[in-house]
């Protein structure tokens, strides 16, 4: 990035706050690694942490989806709402799992692969990530791509895919990302693709 | 304590093994990817978890959780890259209506 397109850009969230917790993570890490409170390794990974974090600074300055001026921080969401948000995603793909395994061992197989597409407009790219990685975790769906804001999703059963993107409204998981988020609650339907 | 962690070992195998029969027994690329994209990430992390719980609280545990965690989050990105450049390639998925 110049720095021209520096001055213009609107970047939420503090790079300095950025920069100290990324350090604080790095070095985290690094204890449990090694493992060794000597002095000289602490003074070593904490040199280390830092010079990574300086680095990587503009790496994780990451620009809008949306195509606006606009560049959002990696380390720059509500922790603990996002911990809330992994751990029910965990009871989900323990539920969802069982039922894959019912599938697989089911004699007769009741199958209906289809790909379904939804359109799901969101500024961060952290909140598109979340939410792609979350549409493969759940079994049942995997997300196969993703371009400005679509979300071509290939659906095993009728079910799975009724439960993302159901008759009505919005289904559960997109609703819970973008609220985790604070993006606005937009969407639009995509027809089905066969 | 033991017999936790060997609960927690067996899960992980049954859901590994039912994952390897699904990648056998699905008709296309699309569908094998839901096979072994999800009975794989949680049959390692059920898997990893009983060592921890074998380990009990130490360094090694922690590094086990880790891993754990690290594989929830690389996992669905491999199975969406090969998810996606099948799709740009021009792979069929297998309807039923196909048949």
């Amino acid at each position: 990035m110049n720095k021209n397109a520096d001055k213009k850009t609107k970047i939420n969230g503090s790079e300095l706050l950025q920069f100290i917790v990324l350090t604080i993570t790095l070095f985290g890490f690094w204890l449990i690694l090694s493992g060794m409170m000597k002095t000289k390794f602490l003074i070593i990974g904490f040199g280390t942490s830092l010079v990574t974090a300086w680095f990587t600074r503009s790496l994780l300055r990451l620009p809008s989806a949306a195509g606006q001026n606009e560049a959002f921080l990696a380390f720059h969401f509500p922790y603990l709402k996002y911990l809330t948000y992994w751990l029910w995603l965990l009871g989900e793909v323990v539920k969802a799992n069982i039922d894959v395994v019912k599938l697989v061992l089911d004699p007769k197989m009741p199958i209906n692969p289809q790909i379904i597409t939804f359109k799901k407009p969101m500024a961060n790219p952290i909140a598109h990530v979340t939410l792609a990685n979350s549409i493969t975790l759940t079994p049942g769906t995997v997300t196969i791509d993703l371009e400005d804001g679509v979300y071509y999703v290939h659906a095993i059963t009728d079910e799975a895919a009724r439960s993302l993107v159901p008759e009505e409204g919005e289904g559960d998981m997109p609703r819970r990302v973008a609220c985790l988020f604070h993006e606005q609650e937009t969407v639009a339907r995509g027809g089905e693709m066969s | 304590m033991k017999i936790l962690a060997v609960l927690f070992l067996l899960a992980g195998f049954f859901f590994t093994a039912v994952a390897a029969i699904g990648v056998l027994r699905f008709p296309d690329f699309y569908t094998r990817l839901h096979a072994s994209g999800k009975g794989d990430t949680l049959g390692i992390a059920l898997s990893l978890i009983g060592l921890a719980i074998y380990e009990g609280f130490s360094l090694v545990s922690l590094k086990l959780m880790f891993i754990v965690i690290f594989i929830f989050l690389a996992n669905p990105i491999g199975t969406h890259v090969l998810a996606r450049a099948a799709f740009r390639s021009g792979v069929k998925p297998w309807t039923k209506k196909g048949e």
